[in-house]
């Protein structure tokens, strides 16, 4: 039966060619946006090197103080991080770092703009990094400000014009000289708690690791044993928070700390949102999104329901035949949303394919830099869902409209629409 | 006869009313997107006030040096970097620089509790006049003379001044920013250092100098440089600074580059925007001529009995066209009821004249877009030939 329905689906399509272009070009355009999307967002906050064990990470990456009538928010120090994260129990591992900087680095008369990271031992423990060459740096070498560095596959090709081989060579930043000791893939710049061009011991850096206020310039990254220990290491943080004296700050007598330990999705909002309170702003994201993202789909939706209909209207007397035969509504129905999920799930191969050139031309525009976007498991099953949606959204109505027609007037080929 | 197209349209309402609401949606995605384009257009046309081309932007990074001996580190920093030869002017400011999406902003107000301006806050050391080549268009720029006076003294634009005292001189006068006053010393043309695309904001200059303690956590300079120096001074400078603040970290930016890509910031989602709305509009003129089409092979009876009764090819064609657009307009006025609501209730927060323009622009593409969807199937109305149409029934 549904074999039958499918050879029907193709035959129609291949019957009228401009409709089924029309048709195609609007749903895998359509499918395409919203494919180029998700992947970005995917390649942001999912499961992707550095992070991949996401649903282990927890990220500490900004701190208010708070007072009614007025706030400061920053990323916490190096020194409140030490003294109030570093001690959980329930973490497997902490690791503590700079919120990311640039420099400049010199080649003769070039200039190489590079992004720096300062970070502890624990940060190659904590994340899963792609060393092609060499090691971390080590505990030891952290507490002895040994003055090495790991850098990526880009800074080594622009700055020693080779991407191998280069372990025991120096790079100069800032008037320092670092030895190379590690090599790694490069990391896309989406990833804004681990991407940097260089990355070097913390007690290098010039941030003041002793400075006690508790704004600063630094961030926590923390590992949970299991996915299930996050809400105790939460619980956990939020305690010791509620414990902390509240500082003052240029004469202001704030009443409250809030830093929260959040999900690298919830930590990423709060980022570019700046928001301090317990709630990142996630929720109201998400329907932003979902609402323009539906919003987007109504256009091309609504223009397929009208082609569908002039399809329909143009197999009138098919339908009559049909309908005098003893087929009932349900069936007919379900045989036009068969036939239309079957077009659009064709149109969604074709937008994924799309997407995925569409990706690969963002990567090579360097639009952010080192981003490695493609397609994967997720955007795939992103892809398949969007196109049952955006079929079931455009074949009800054309699918209702058909089985209202009647057998007489259909069979005449005249139209009651 | 438009009263009659109106009457057929109207008469079919169930039939078009998916085409009505597709124009309509059509319209507003347009409408929204063009009042966009309209107010950047409009942004990008306003001078900047200064000029940016040879103007480097040196970040100083004092940091765990104890703050006490930053100035005079700083000092010492300034009076180098002005004896190079490459350096033509150099002054100490704030890091909300030109191009950077830094930004200081504040209300002030004319009178003490009056009507409050929300400004920008630009603090400028002397010689800034000189690095952006700001221009004065009444009283004077920072000097000397200022060290003296007890109560410190501001540069308004003329934005600010036209907003704080309209259709007077600011010169003199006191302005109030919070419990402080302030001398309006001089006036300047505007000055839009948030950058080509930001939306016109009056600003006021303070004077800085490189003995004011009030923040020392990082230090940033705009220096003007002689035309063809290159990397190599950006080098020279790092060297000499890092030579003098041991410890500090320099960062040295030309403010063409920051402008680019500042541009390519504020663009990149401006031109996705435009990109999906071709797409939408591609798309709905894709389907209107499919529909149209379709509806023309149905109706090739009545087309041909219209024929047989003496209707020029002409009358056809121009009927089909005319009832399409009788469709857009419906489809318009149900658009431009909800994009009335836009200035109504202020939800882009752009002028009027800005939403009026895009939808004078939106209405005319979406007619001109129907009339071209229509014109093909209209032709193809125009030759059925009565004899074979009928014989079809």
């Amino acid at each position: 039966m549904l074999l039958s329905y499918l050879k029907i689906a193709w035959k129609v399509l291949l019957r009228r060619k401009f409709f089924t272009f029309i048709s195609l070009f609007g749903i895998s355009f359509t499918l395409m946006i919203l494919l180029v999307l998700y992947a970005m967002f995917d390649f942001t906050v999912g499961p992707q090197t550095p992070e991949k064990r996401v649903d282990r990470l927890l990220f500490i990456n900004r701190l208010g103080l708070a007072m009614p009538g007025s706030d400061a928010t920053s990323n916490p120090s190096y020194s409140f991080l030490e003294r109030y994260v570093r001690p959980l129990r329930t973490p497997e591992k902490v690791s503590i770092s700079t919120a990311g900087g640039s420099t400049v680095a010199y080649l003769g008369n070039n200039r190489l703009d590079l992004d720096e990271r300062f970070t502890d031992a624990e940060f190659w423990q904590v994340l899963d990094f792609d060393f092609v060459e060499g090691r971390p740096y080590n505990e030891s070498e952290v507490r002895a400000a040994t003055r090495v560095a790991v850098i990526n596959e880009s800074t080594s090709r622009n700055y020693f014009g080779t991407a191998r081989g280069v372990l025991g060579r120096f790079v100069e930043i800032d008037g320092v000289r670092y030895r190379v000791v590690g090599l790694v893939r490069d990391v896309p710049a989406t990833r804004r708690f681990s991407y940097a061009d260089v990355w070097m011991p913390i007690t290098t850096s010039a941030e003041d690791i002793r400075n006690p206020d508790y704004l600063g310039s630094c961030i926590a990254i923390l590992l949970a044993r299991r996915p299930a220990d996050i809400p105790a290491i939460q619980r956990e943080f939020a305690q010791v928070v509620a414990g902390a004296p509240v500082p003052k700050l240029g004469g202001m007598a704030f009443k409250e700390v809030r830093v929260y330990a959040e999900s690298l999705l919830t930590a990423t909002v709060r980022d570019e949102s700046n928001e301090h309170g317990a709630d990142a702003g996630v929720g109201r994201l998400v329907g932003i999104v979902v609402g323009l993202a539906l919003l987007f789909m109504l256009l091309p939706a609504l223009n397929l329901v009208n082609i569908n209909v002039s399809r329909i209207l143009d197999r009138s007397s098919e339908i009559g035949v049909r309908k005098a035969f003893g087929a009932t509504s349900g069936t007919l129905i379900g045989q036009f949303l068969i036939e239309n999920l079957f077009l659009t799930l064709l149109g969604g191969l074709l937008g994924l394919a799309m997407a995925a050139g569409m990706l690969h031309l963002l990567n090579g525009s360097g639009l952010i830099a080192h981003t490695q976007f493609g397609i994967n498991g997720r955007v795939f099953l992103g892809a398949l869902v969007a196109s049952v949606v955006f079929g079931v959204l455009s074949g009800v109505y054309p699918a209702y409209k058909m089985s209202k027609l009647h057998a007489v007037q259909a069979l005449k080929g005249g139209t009651n629409v | 006869m438009i009263r009659h197209l109106f009457t057929l349209i109207w008469n079919r309402r169930r039939a078009n009313f998916l085409l009505v609401t597709e124009i309509f949606l059509a319209f507003v995605v347009l409408f929204v997107v063009g009042s966009l384009l309209v107010y950047n257009q409009q942004n990008y046309q306003n001078p900047l006030g200064f000029e940016y081309e040879q103007v480097w932007r040196v970040g100083l990074d004092p940091g765990t040096q104890p703050k006490a001996e930053r100035l005079s580190t700083l000092r010492q920093i300034i009076q180098r970097l002005r004896g190079l030869s490459g350096v033509q002017a150099l002054g100490l400011t704030y890091s909300n620089t030109p191009f950077t999406d830094n930004h200081n902003t504040g209300d002030v107000n004319a009178v003490k509790g009056g009507h409050k301006v929300e400004v920008n806050s630009y603090w400028m050391e002397d010689d800034i006049r000189d690095v952006l080549s700001l221009r004065v268009l009444a009283g004077r720029w920072f000097d000397k003379r200022d060290d003296a006076s007890n109560v410190p003294p501001v540069i308004l634009t003329q934005d600010a001044q036209e907003q704080l005292f309209p259709q007077q001189s600011a010169l003199g006068r006191i302005v109030y920013k919070g419990k402080k006053e302030f001398r309006v010393v001089g006036v300047v043309e505007n000055f839009r250092g948030d950058g080509d695309l930001s939306s016109p904001k009056p600003a006021i200059l303070r004077r800085l100098t490189a003995q004011d303690t009030s923040y020392v956590g990082f230090f940033t300079l705009l220096v003007r440089v002689r035309p063809g120096t290159g990397a190599e001074l950006e080098r020279q400078m790092t060297i000499e600074s890092l030579a003098i603040g041991k410890g500090w970290s320099v960062g040295i930016t030309p403010l063409p580059e920051q402008r680019a890509a500042q541009l390519k910031r504020v663009l990149t989602p401006i031109v996705a925007m435009v990109l999906s709305c071709v797409f939408l509009v591609v798309n709905v003129a894709l389907g209107l001529f499919g529909v149209l089409w379709q509806t023309i092979n149905q109706r090739r009876s009545e087309i041909g009995l219209r024929r047989a009764m003496g209707a020029s090819a002409g009358a056809i064609s121009g009927q089909v066209v005319g009832e399409i657009l009788v469709v857009t307009t419906f489809g318009l006025m149900l658009g431009l009821g909800v994009a009335a609501q836009f200035p109504l209730l202020g939800v882009l927060g752009v002028s009027v004249g800005v939403y009026l323009t895009a939808m004078v622009l939106a209405t005319g593409l979406i007619y001109a877009l129907t009339a071209i969807c229509a014109l093909y199937p209209s032709r193809l109305a125009a030759g059925i030939h009565p004899a074979v149409a009928l014989r079809e029934e």
